[in-house]
């Protein structure tokens, strides 16, 4: 309770009490989310920059608006702490019991938001459903490599997979690959269309409310298994689709806290005493995917060409005002255990070498290709930054076509393209990079790249438990593609949260974790 | 007899205009390239969950067994259901509960618009060449050049961040509480009819004047009649058909600055749920808010068309 805090929320008070004071009278109901919050009882935490909540089912849910939602309404087997580092969330502990089979203890106690208690059961249930044919969960493929889920007693399981696969502790945390625990006893013979609007989880709140393409409002779960969380009774998580309205939305005292800021506006914001900036470097990757069964990146000369042929820390600089690190590879900073530091040639700006390598490959100065872009903001001037130094470089004629976000998505599934920018958010284990993008049969590899070496590399890697000798292994695996160029790696972008000074405890972590973190705010 | 052919044959016409209108607002959704599967099932999704979203829905159908099966549920009354943006939510619901957002605003922006031009455009008029005159016709100038959004951040910046006076975004449903929809509709609605009343108050003024300046006018002058007498039976009377006719003809702009607006201001109404439906690839959901519109311009078109011949029966022919 500094006296800056108290200040600052008399002021808006009064400013608003002002306003509605001279239009109608100091007693209208649209006030009592300020009146409220004065105590912060109700958090505002606006969702930025999205507009669609389709399903709060975690087996179906893959935007992430509704994970925003879900982090804070489930719990997981395990979940990340700062760093990256695993811990427990609905286990107490795991252990190997061999290669292939991990056990999990469960929490005793732990209650469901109908009141029902957690069991092993529902642990077997919610990953037998996310690999069941017909269910259709977008998570299945992350858990094909289970063969078996066993309850060995109420609050003890088993999983057992077919070869030893490293990604599944990752796979089992409440991130955004649908693990999160759901209770067997309402969605076995229950209606899974009500399920999605209302879940039921074990998390810190629960879902009140879900207007639509407009807000979603939680409550807090009192039965919460983590002491003294949460604080706040209430949390009205509006969808606010313009970043930029999301500061303004902040700015006026409308909402406290935001999930996404816009890059242009960060160092600007940095500088203003009513927004505190939160920002750490993120779980993402950000490259021009280029087609292989495509002239002219068909040609591994050319693509090589092309990725020496730009300065990586100048478009940063352009394309996110600085908010983010040149790409040393597909792996990002935050993923420390398995990204490598050491400066690598093929992602260096080099006009001379980029120039030998065209002088090899088939296509000359003069090559021709389309760069799919969208939008009007950072996207867009992504595309036009790397096209323009290209062809300044190498004096190729590449240029930009603007299209939209969903079209370039469907072009590149079929194929239809030549190059585009493309990136990935969220990504939690080193497997997501390396085999969905990269490896033959990665369902993220739409250019047709295939490199027999590399994928026995990855499958490696997949079946190594030692987390040292794992992210050895990845740092070798990206030598050896980045030589290949199949996509040219360009940076990694930092994430974001704006919110009121008098915000305290949210703590933020590299793949956002909006939802859960609200639970430990302490004041509003 | 006559005036009853009148009304049934524009009725037909708006109906025949409804139909095409649906046809060609389903068609260019259909050509639309994207994959509304892929905006609900996210980037991570797999073949196979595509393949099952898009068999589930019917979307793999040809486009003409789809245009009638749609075309049946509007007729029966029944939208659909949304494919991405609220998953399954029956859409009738959903513009149910956003129409009155969007009616509130556009009524508000509407009386905005007419209090303002009545006023400025009446003023010019009997003050012609004065000094008032230059000023509020710049004044409409300015208001019609403006674009609607970037007026409404302007709003935002004076309203809501530097005197905060009012709300920066956000809207309160009429429905919930009359006094928040007002505080909080105040500037939205203002963005949307500053360039509205800039029209309206430039016709009104026009036709005053020509009507000043009519035989008719000068003969009842030299009965030695009133000047407000004159003004109100003779001038005004007569220009108000012209004004009418623009004021409807403006309601379709009235709909694309509500488009724009909601979204400046985070209001839920009918226009930012079709802007997020379209880039979600809602189908469903961006043809119903197609017909709502259409529907909401030809009844207003025949709603001037019936007020101009009220007021001025040799209309009808």
């Amino acid at each position: 309770m500094s006296s800056s805090k108290k200040g600052g929320v008399d002021r808006r008070v009064l400013l608003q009490g002002a306003a509605a004071g001279a239009l109608i009278g100091a007693t209208a109901p649209w006030l009592g989310a300020t009146a409220a919050q004065a105590a912060c009882g109700t958090l505002r935490a606006g969702i930025t920059g999205f507009s669609v909540i389709n399903t709060l089912d975690p087996g179906k849910a893959s935007l992430i608006p509704e994970f925003y939602v879900l982090w804070g309404t489930f719990s997981a087997l395990l979940k990340f702490e700062e760093g990256m580092a695993l811990t427990g969330d609905l286990a107490e502990s795991w252990e190997a019991v061999s290669p292939t089979v991990w056990r999990f203890n469960l929490r005793e106690g732990v209650k469901f938001h109908d009141g029902r208690e957690m069991t092993a059961e529902d642990v077997k249930f919610t990953l037998d459903r996310l690999r069941n044919e017909d269910f259709g969960s977008p998570h299945k493929s992350k858990f094909e490599a289970v063969s078996e889920v066993r309850v060995i007693d109420s609050h003890t399981v088993e999983i057992e997979t077919k070869e030893p696969f490293a990604p599944l502790l990752s796979y089992l945390t409440n991130s955004r690959t649908g693990s999160q625990i759901v209770p067997k006893h309402v969605l076995e013979n229950g209606d899974a269309d009500s399920f999605a609007r209302r879940p039921v989880g074990t998390g810190p709140f629960k879902v009140s409310e879900l207007d639509p393409n407009v807000q979603v409002d939680l409550e807090a779960n009192d039965d919460y298994f983590v002491p003294d969380q949460p604080t706040v009774k209430k949390v009205e998580m509006p969808l606010i689709p313009e970043e930029s309205s999301g500061v303004t939305a902040l700015l006026g005292g409308t909402i406290d806290i935001t999930s996404t800021a816009p890059f242009a506006d960060v160092p600007k914001l940095m500088e203003d005493p009513k927004v505190k900036v939160l920002k750490s470097g993120g779980l993402n990757t950000r490259f021009v995917e280029v087609n292989h069964r495509q002239p002219p990146f068909d040609d591994v000369h050319f693509r090589r060409a092309c990725s020496l042929a730009f300065d990586r820390a100048a478009m940063v600089k352009i394309v996110v005002f600085g908010e983010g690190l040149p790409a040393n590879g597909l792996i990002p900073a935050a993923l420390s255990w398995a990204h490598s530091d050491s400066p690598r040639e093929m992602v260096s700006y080099n006009a001379e070498l980029a120039k030998a390598e065209l002088e090899k490959s088939k296509y000359g100065p003069g090559a021709e290709a389309v760069v799919l872009t969208w939008g009007a903001g950072w996207w867009k001037r992504f595309a036009e930054v790397f096209v323009a130094q290209v062809n300044a470089t190498l004096g190729t004629a590449l240029r930009v076509e603007v299209s939209e976000a969903n079209t370039v998505y469907s072009r590149l599934r079929a194929g239809d393209y030549q190059a585009s920018i493309w990136g990935w958010l969220g990504l939690i284990d080193p497997d997501e990079y390396m085999y969905e993008i990269l490896h033959s049969e990665g369902w993220r590899n739409f250019r047709g790249y295939s490199n027999p070496e590399l994928d026995a590399m990855i499958l490696e890697a997949r079946g190594t438990a030692d987390q040292k000798v794992r992210g050895d292994l990845y740092r070798k695996i990206e030598d050896v593609m980045l030589v290949d160029a199949p996509v040219l790696c360009c940076f990694e972008s930092n994430v974001h949260n704006l919110m009121t000074p008098e915000l305290e405890g949210f703590v933020q972590l590299p793949y956002s974790a909006y939802g859960s973190q609200l639970a430990a705010v302490t004041s509003c | 007899m006559r005036s009853f052919q009148f009304v049934a044959s524009r009725v037909l016409g708006a109906v025949a205009t409804m139909f095409v209108g649906a046809l060609a607002v389903f068609l260019v959704m259909q050509a639309a390239p994207g994959d509304p599967a892929l905006a609900a099932l996210g980037e991570s999704a797999t073949p196979d969950a595509i393949a099952k979203f898009r068999a589930e829905r019917n979307l793999d159908a040809p486009i003409a067994e789809q245009f009638v099966l749609w075309l049946e549920g509007i007729v029966g009354g029944d939208l659909g259901r949304s494919l991405t943006i609220a998953g399954g939510v029956s859409i009738s619901e959903l513009l149910l509960s956003r129409l009155p957002n969007t009616i509130f605003i556009g009524l508000y922006a509407i009386l905005f618009a007419l209090v303002i031009s009545l006023a400025i455009g009446s003023v010019a008029a009997v003050r012609r060449g004065k000094m008032v005159d230059t000023v509020s016709t710049s004044v409409a100038a300015l208001g019609v050049s403006m674009p609607d959004f970037w007026l409404g951040y302007v709003l935002i910046f004076f309203f809501a961040l530097t005197l905060g006076w009012l709300p920066s975004y956000g809207f309160t449903n009429p429905g919930d509480s009359l006094s928040g929809a007002l505080v909080t509709g105040l500037l939205p609605a203002l963005a949307i009819s500053a360039p509205m009343a800039a029209v309206f108050a430039r016709t009104l003024r026009t036709a005053l004047l020509e009507n000043t300046s009519r035989d008719h006018v000068t003969v009842a002058r030299s009965f030695g009649f009133s000047k407000g007498f004159i003004f109100r039976h003779f001038i005004f009377r007569n220009s108000i058909i012209p004004y009418v006719v623009v004021v409807g003809l403006q309601v379709r702009y009235l709909l694309g600055g509500v488009v724009v607006v909601e979204r400046v201001f985070g209001v839920p109404g009918i226009g930012s749920l079709m802007v997020d439906a379209a880039f979600a690839r809602d189908f469903p959901v961006v043809q119903a808010c197609t017909v709502v519109f259409l529907t909401i311009v030809l009844a207003v078109n025949l709603t001037v068309d019936l007020v101009c011949a009220a007021l001025d029966p040799k209309r009808i022919r």
